[in-house]
């Protein structure tokens, strides 16, 4: 029976798509031309342009410290719960369940526009603490689904296991639990890191004034058209380390062999 | 100490589903016991019990006279050797046997003496270094095996030990169970559903089925003197005749009718009382077949039938023959020596035989 | 395990990110509703008392087209997602690990770059003195004067593009469960390629592809990031009308009346299909 070639070459042509306007993007921030049309020479003249503008590494700062922050308090948060949905059945779980699941389908500017309704009806100023309590709000459910699912992947009879060998549950938790999910935690804090640098719609919402975050700044570039190219280098510099955390976030997702019989 | 693990009257029910029913039973101290059934027949949950994972509905677990029975399971001298090893990925073969030791906080030179001497006992010092991962099956349950003795435990649970191994490596760690368990003179307690693993590592079976103990004997006799039908089928198998005891003769032996059967059989069982409606038991191996009737005589059983079918099995060949309406199995060695064995093709007439001693009661009705 | 009343522990440990979810995602969503029944004031905040005129503006016939052109062009993107990634989940799921590894790769890197900086990519890409311009002009495809940029063609290619992978995931995740051998077995009963595809496969994967619509559907009906880019002045959405309500007309009630709209159109699909699903479940359970 031959196999249809079809869906091999459909799926290398989307990649392809996928791929094609960040190459061109990566090829023009090294291109003289202001225009992406014709190749005008080889220049690095772009990148010196960004490693010039303040503000573009005011912003990076900004957007850092925020994901590092976000990330760190969605761990914890999204740990905690996805340990309650694996662990429990009932009600609370079912609701807790839905609750988790529904801002990953909602819409960034419903979420946006959600929390600056909030801020605005009590009163709290828009800056880095809002966009920090938006970025742990959208970021939560990622990390819950990362960790929940090494938690399904996870043989609890090790938990058996170390009581029977003499630990108290709070030492086994201790002891195999948590080094063996901390992979999983971690690779979810960096889902959470990758998302929380990359958003533009809900931190527009509640961002105030002094705190552009980089996706900010590179929307307000983007509308003059001035610093066009310069958004090129950027872009490449960005998509180069986007590359890099993505990676090691798979290497970390890259599930337990256990050594273990049968199962 | 021949009471030295005592279950009394324990029960388990798990919503409408009674998974221990009234089980009681005890050990001694050093035996290498059993527990053998069926899936479903509460040998996992007594295990468990005996562990510190669950907890009886009622009924007692004592150990050396200690009551266990509200121990959780890090406080009781027993380890398991888990069915699925659950050894810890992120330890080395050295680390995890260390585990129990550290949790006792046991002194560093205890601990080091302890795991250097369970390595050798179960030949993997030269592993220690190594993860599980990069173990093989038979090497792995080595290290679960070394992880839970080198605590010393009082007693030593395992569940379904060779259920995860192939058939040579089976066989091969039948010989090393037993020798480590000469070795250490630790109470072992197997779970098992393979008859043939209890058979070979225990001193004595307890044979469970829907939560029941059955029968608890030493394997040979567990064999030749099954005490119900669940019992002979699940160990070995078996040919029952249903009958009516008619006539009581003298030395314990029994006249017995079975219905179908032209002739009747004589068998030796001393509790039939005369008019007693019985099931009886014949192994395969203990039916000679014959082309001519034997010499008849008081204490001889034969009857005829036609062979129907025949399957080779290597060292022994089993026969299918029909009798009257009864279908009956008989196995036969082969050996060169065996002089006047016949190997009958199918449909031809043969007399089958048997000693009286070889039959046995199995179930009785109407009195007993 | 038997479902009693939740032990303490469990409350303990399901609080946290409970609270956090209550506090910053429910509350939200009902003060948006209830934000659509209040005036707005003249400072751009939200005024005392309530009314309903910012529910009767939604009935404005001007909306229609808008409307219109939001749930058109979500359903599109929908469907052409999906197109592309059935068959692109069905290959990835056949390969080897390695294989799958890397094609996973691929497929998640270039999601994962800045959302900003893909749809810049495509507005230069497009741009009438652009490399694909020039190189469409070149093939004699369009002519000389054509514009790729800010209309309706523009804002759908690169919905899609933004939108592909979360069609591919879910239905990739579906894919890796489904048993192949269903296949071998389909066309040994005389079923071609297009057909056990069609007829043994896509329903296969029936749950991976409902989740797959529904997340692209959803993302796409709030968008306006991207009809602001590389849309025209007439290409609006939903979604870019409530950015414009809040931050150019700071009318916020007015705002969350549409938002509450939008709120609406996003759980109703989704609560269908929860309920489907979960009267499906019984049904293969009874």
């Amino acid at each position: 029976m031959r196999k249809s070639r079809f869906p091999a070459l459909l799926t290398l042509g989307v990649i392809a798509f996928l791929f094609a306007p960040l190459v061109v993007l990566v090829v023009n921030s090294f291109n003289a031309s202001r225009f992406g049309g014709e190749w005008d020479g080889f220049t690095w003249g772009w990148y010196e342009k960004l490693w010039a503008a303040d503000e573009v590494w005011e912003s990076l700062a900004i957007t850092l410290k925020i994901a590092v922050s976000a990330s760190l308090a969605s761990m914890l948060l999204g740990t905690l719960a996805a340990y309650a949905l694996h662990r429990f059945r009932s009600g609370l779980q079912s609701a807790h369940s839905m609750l988790i699941t529904l801002p990953l389908v909602m819409p960034d500017i419903l979420m946006g526009m959600s929390l600056l309704a909030l801020f605005v009806l009590t009163g709290v100023e828009t800056g880095l603490l809002t966009i920090w309590i938006a970025h742990v709000t959208f970021c939560l459910s990622f990390v819950t689904m990362v960790v929940l699912g090494r938690l399904q992947d996870f043989d609890f009879t090790l938990i058996d296991a170390a009581r029977d060998l003499g630990a108290t549950r709070v030492q086994a938790v201790k002891k195999v639990l948590l080094p063996l999910l901390l992979p999983g935690v971690l690779a979810g804090g960096l889902l959470a890191f990758t998302l929380s640098i990359d958003d533009y719609v809900i931190t527009f919402f509640v961002s105030g004034p002094g705190t552009t975050t980089l996706p900010l700044r590179v929307a307000s570039m983007m509308r003059t058209s001035r610093s066009l190219p310069v958004i090129n280098a950027l872009s490449t510099l960005l998509i180069a380390s986007t590359f890099l955390l993505a990676a090691l976030s798979f290497r970390l997702q890259r599930p337990l062999r256990s050594g273990n019989a049968g199962l | 100490m021949s009471d030295f693990l005592v279950i009394d009257h324990v029960s388990k029910s798990f919503g409408s589903l009674r998974a221990v029913d009234d089980v009681s039973l005890s050990v001694s101290q050093g035996e290498a016991f059993s527990l053998l059934g069926p899936s479903g027949c509460g040998k996992t949950t007594l295990l468990r019990m005996l562990a510190g994972f669950e907890r009886p509905d009622s009924g007692r677990i004592l150990l050396g006279g200690q009551d266990l029975t509200a121990l959780p399971p890090e406080q009781r001298p027993v380890n398991t050797v888990f069915q699925n090893y659950a050894l810890f990925p992120h330890l080395n073969v050295w680390e995890n046997i260390a585990f129990g030791l550290r949790m006792s906080r046991r002194p560093r030179e205890e601990i080091r003496s302890g795991v250097d001497r369970m390595l050798e006992l179960v030949r993997l010092s030269e592993h220690a270094r190594k993860r599980p991962s990069q173990l093989s099956g038979g090497q792995r349950q080595r290290v679960a095996i070394a992880r839970a003795l080198v605590n010393r435990p009082q007693v030593l649970l395992l569940d379904e030990p060779l259920a995860a191994l192939d058939l040579k490596l089976r066989q091969h760690m039948l010989l090393e169970l037993n020798a480590i368990h000469e070795q250490v003179g630790t109470t072992f307690i197997y779970v098992t559903h393979d008859q043939g693993e209890a058979m070979s590592l225990s001193d004595r079976i307890a044979v469970m089925n829907a939560g029941k103990v059955e029968q608890i004997d030493a394997p040979e006799a567990l064999y030749e003197s099954p005490r119900s039908s669940f019992v002979a089928t699940f160990i070995g198998d078996a040919n029952f005749f249903t009958g009516t005891a008619v006539e009581l003769q003298h030395e314990g032996y029994v006249r017995v009718m079975i219905e179908g059967l032209g002739s009747p059989l004589v068998i030796s069982n001393g509790a039939v009382s005369f008019n007693q409606t019985l099931r009886l038991m014949v192994r395969p191996e203990k039916i000679s077949l014959t082309l001519k009737r034997p010499p008849s005589g008081e204490r001889v059983n034969a009857f005829p039938g036609v062979v129907e079918d025949i399957a080779y099995f290597g060292p022994h060949t089993r026969y299918r023959i029909r009798a009257g309406e009864h279908r009956v199995m008989a196995q036969l060695q082969r050996s060169r020596f065996s002089g006047g064995v016949i190997e009958p093709a199918r449909g031809t007439e043969v007399w089958m035989s048997f000693h009286p001693d070889e039959g046995r009661v199995v179930m009785l009705e109407g009195g007993a | 395990m038997i479902s009693r009343s939740p032990s303490s522990k469990q409350w303990l440990l399901t609080l946290p990110s409970l609270a956090w979810l209550g506090v910053f995602f429910v509350i939200p969503a009902i003060l948006i509703v209830v934000t659509a029944f209040r005036p707005a004031d003249l400072h751009g905040g939200v005024g005392a008392g309530w009314t309903i005129e910012n529910i009767e503006a939604l009935r404005d016939p001007a909306w229609l087209p808008i409307v219109w052109r939001t749930v058109a062009l979500s359903a599109a993107t929908t469907l052409i997602c999906l197109a592309l990634a059935l068959p692109m989940a069905f290959h990835m799921a056949r390969v080897g690990p390695r294989q799958r590894q890397i094609l996973l790769l691929l497929v998640v890197i270039p999601f994962l770059s800045n959302f900003l900086i893909r749809i810049f990519a495509w507005k230069s890409l497009l741009h009438p003195e652009g490399p694909l311009t020039k190189l469409l002009v070149n093939l004699r495809l369009v002519p000389e004067d054509a514009l790729l940029l800010n209309n309706v063609g523009a804002v759908l290619l690169v919905m899609i593009y933004t939108q592909l992978p979360f069609a591919i995931l879910p239905l990739y995740a579906a894919a890796e469960k489904f048993d192949f051998s269903l296949l071998d077995a389909a066309r040994d009963l005389g079923a071609g390629p297009w057909r056990s595809f069609s007829k043994v496969f896509v329903p296969g994967v029936r749950r991976g592809l409902i989740s797959a619509a529904v997340m692209v559907f959803v993302c796409s009906l709030g968008q306006y990031v991207i009809p602001q880019m590389v849309g025209g002045a007439s290409d609006e959405m939903i979604g870019s009308k409530i950015a414009q309500r809040v931050f150019a007309d700071r009318n916020l009630p007015q705002a969350s009346a549409l938002a509450a709209a939008l709120m609406l159109a996003v759980l109703v699909p989704m609560f269908v299909v929860a309920a489907w699903q979960r009267f499906g479940r019984k049904e293969a359970a009874s």
